[in-house]
């Protein structure tokens, strides 16, 4: 395989707050090859957005990085200057966000925040600029481009409002999308267009798209690997038929198992996850999910799993597993 | 620049402050007029005949309503009539002349205000809990809490005694208006006494919209195109820091055509804040009511500029 563009190796933010210190992204380590589509999925606050912000050192105060390194190309983006990092945003690994219309300068025109993308990086005349902006515009399918490009953020649609965030964050032709959430706001048609759209792009430009998201759906539709996150940590990871097909952390499969099936049974319940996500600030002993684990035995309560191969390419972080806990035989039950 | 929508709403606005001017100028006639003594209590008794041709002169000897009705006509043409006290002067040029005089200290009390106000509260907010926001915060708490009479007196100290002593008199600040016109240092040391309180006002705001807006995801969304603090700064958050600030300007506008009849009189300006104490113990009737209209006017105009620089920064807001 290819050089990974980039690489996480054991990354840990914390916020610094009055109550104590939240351990928001807890040791996780990763690759992004070029071109590929990555899925990162977990419940909120599980730490997906504050590993993507800390990628482009864009955690805010009390947040830090703390420990670990994030290799773009080789260098380490954590060590770097403020001004070596601010090259490499908006031009080398672009953000898009959830809500399209809080993410957008209410008071500059859409076109303005496009060009500023385009001129934060390189001298160009604003008259180039303006032609590239309603380029991208056009490349993001927003009709009447021309006229629209002149148009406030409040004047387009909460879809042509994340087209519009997606073009900004093309503006570069970035190695590296990163999208948090860029569907969540919008509604179901909208949603596949847009993420029809990103897999144009990538297909198209060979953009890496890391794509954060709590909807298993969204991952399945758009991303080739899988990383499954839990309070702060990446519990599973692997591509995304085996993760589907054959989800081995309980917590992989209980997500799966809450997604309403159209062949399932209409008087079958769905499955939740009881209990909610761990207070990061003093994370449960052992694995960090035994609270909520309906498979967990003795050693789950003191003993923190690191992530084990599972499967071809496939980790999970899980003394059980479900190959093992679904066995017929039912012997690690209890 | 506007819309057909935005000049029929200015033309609107435009014709309103006609009808206030008048209501305003109705209400402080009758006013004026039901004060005890007459406008020549503060004469040299003349003999009767002379006060009655006196009184005939000004029209003072018509019924009320038919003074009334000439007063409004006048107005209406533009012409306040002519001073009690100093017989033969035409109020409406000197009104003119004085409320230029006014709008030169104004101005620069504005653009302290505005200035300084803006600039120590974005300073404030962007090094937050550091040594400069408590610098900036406690200078605005000072200006919060002095009077503008008080910071005029202390800036005489400072300015007027300490620098004459200091420089050995070659450079102080001298009260007074030399001509019609004043000269920069003039106009700077009232506008400052005159602004400096309003200023810290605007630095509170500013520093609270701006710890607000810092924290909007438009603010990381330009953080993540790689664009510098000060462009994030400047551009994407002060500018819509500044939109509850411009609410404010419309009161502080009103606050500081009133603190310049305090300051006016301290620093000697023969503007309009000294004539309308004049001419309030001159008992100078037709120079009052002109003035009050006068302050009207300018209010209501600040009021609609105010509305109207909402529309300069947010695009959302149309008329």
């Amino acid at each position: 395989m290819s050089q990974p563009v980039l690489q996480i190796k054991d990354l840990k933010t914390q916020f610094f707050t009055d109550d104590g210190v939240v351990q928001a992204v807890d040791g996780v380590s990763f690759d992004l090859h070029p071109g590929e589509t990555l899925g990162i999925v977990g419940e909120s606050g599980c730490g997906k957005s504050v590993t993507a912000l800390s990628i482009l050192r864009l955690v805010q105060e009390p947040g830090r990085i703390v420990n670990g390194q994030i290799l773009f190309r080789g260098d380490d983006i954590v060590t770097m200057s403020d001004d070596e990092v601010r090259e490499i945003r908006g031009k080398d690994i672009a953000m898009i966000f959830q809500d399209p219309l809080s993410s957008l300068n209410p008071v500059l025109t859409v076109g303005f925040q496009i060009e500023e993308a385009i001129e934060a990086h390189r001298k160009v005349p604003s008259k180039m600029a303006l032609s590239r902006a309603v380029e991208l515009l056009k490349q993001v399918r927003i009709p009447a481009a021309e006229s629209r490009v002149r148009d406030y953020p409040h004047q387009f649609s909460g879809g042509m409002r994340q087209r519009a965030m997606i073009a900004m964050g093309l503006a570069n032709a970035p190695s590296i999308l990163i999208a948090d959430e860029p569907t969540t706001a919008l509604d179901v048609t909208v949603q596949a267009q847009i993420l029809e759209l990103l897999r144009d792009l990538n297909r198209d430009l060979k953009t890496a798209i890391i794509l954060i998201t709590h909807n298993m759906g969204v991952v399945a539709s758009l991303c080739t690997r899988v990383l499954v996150m839990y309070a702060g940590r990446v519990v599973e990871q692997g591509p995304v038929e085996r993760i589907f097909k054959d989800p081995q952390h309980p917590y992989t499969w209980s997500l799966l198992q809450s997604i309403p099936r159209l062949d399932s049974d209409r008087h079958d319940r769905l499955l939740s996850i009881e209990g909610f996500p761990p207070d990061l600030i003093r994370p449960p002993r052992g694995c960090r999910f035994n609270p909520r684990c309906q498979f967990r035995v003795d050693r789950c309560l003191h003993d923190d799993p690191a992530l084990m191969n599972v499967g071809p390419d496939q980790d999970a972080a899980c003394w059980v597993t479900m190959r093992r806990a679904l066995a017929p035989n039912g012997e690690l039950r209890g | 620049m506007f819309t057909r929508g935005a000049l029929l709403y200015i033309g609107q606005r435009l014709v309103l402050i006609v009808f206030t001017a008048v209501a305003v100028s109705s209400i402080v006639f009758l006013g004026v007029h039901r004060l005890p003594g007459d406008a020549l209590l503060n004469e040299r008794r003349p003999d009767p005949a002379a006060e009655a041709a006196l009184l005939h002169y000004y029209h003072l000897d018509l019924p009320l309503p038919e003074q009334y009705v000439r007063y409004v006509t006048g107005l209406l043409h533009g012409d306040l009539g002519e001073s009690y006290v100093n017989r033969g002067v035409q109020i409406m040029p000197l009104l003119l002349r004085e409320a230029r005089v006014s709008a030169e200290v104004g101005a620069a009390a504005i653009v302290f205000t505005v200035g300084i106000g803006i600039l120590l509260g974005v300073i404030a907010a962007v090094r937050q809990n550091t040594w400069v926001d408590y610098l900036a915060t406690t200078t605005s708490v000072i200006g919060y809490s002095m009077p503008n009479f008080v910071i005029a007196s202390l800036l005489f100290l400072l300015f007027g005694i300490g620098l004459y002593a200091w420089t050995g008199g070659a450079l102080y600040y001298n009260s007074g208006w030399t001509g019609t016109y004043g000269t920069f240092d003039q106009i700077l040391i009232p506008g400052f006494a005159l602004g400096f309180p309003y200023a810290s006002i605007v630095a509170r705001l500013t520093r609270a919209s701006m710890l607000e807006v810092i924290r909007q995801d438009y603010v990381r969304t330009a953080r993540a195109k790689g664009l510098t603090s000060r462009v994030v700064v400047i551009r994407h958050a002060l500018r819509n820091a500044l939109i509850p600030v411009v609410t404010i300007l419309g009161p502080l506008v009103i606050g500081i055509v009133t603190g310049s009849v305090v300051i006016e009189n301290i620093f000697g300006i023969p503007g309009l804040g000294k004539e309308f104490a004049t001419s309030i113990l001159n008992r100078d009737y037709n120079i009052v009511i002109g003035l009050f209209t006068f302050y009207a006017i300018i209010i209501a105009l600040a009021n609609l500029l105010v509305d109207l620089l909402y529309t300069v920064i947010d695009p959302r807001i149309r008329y």
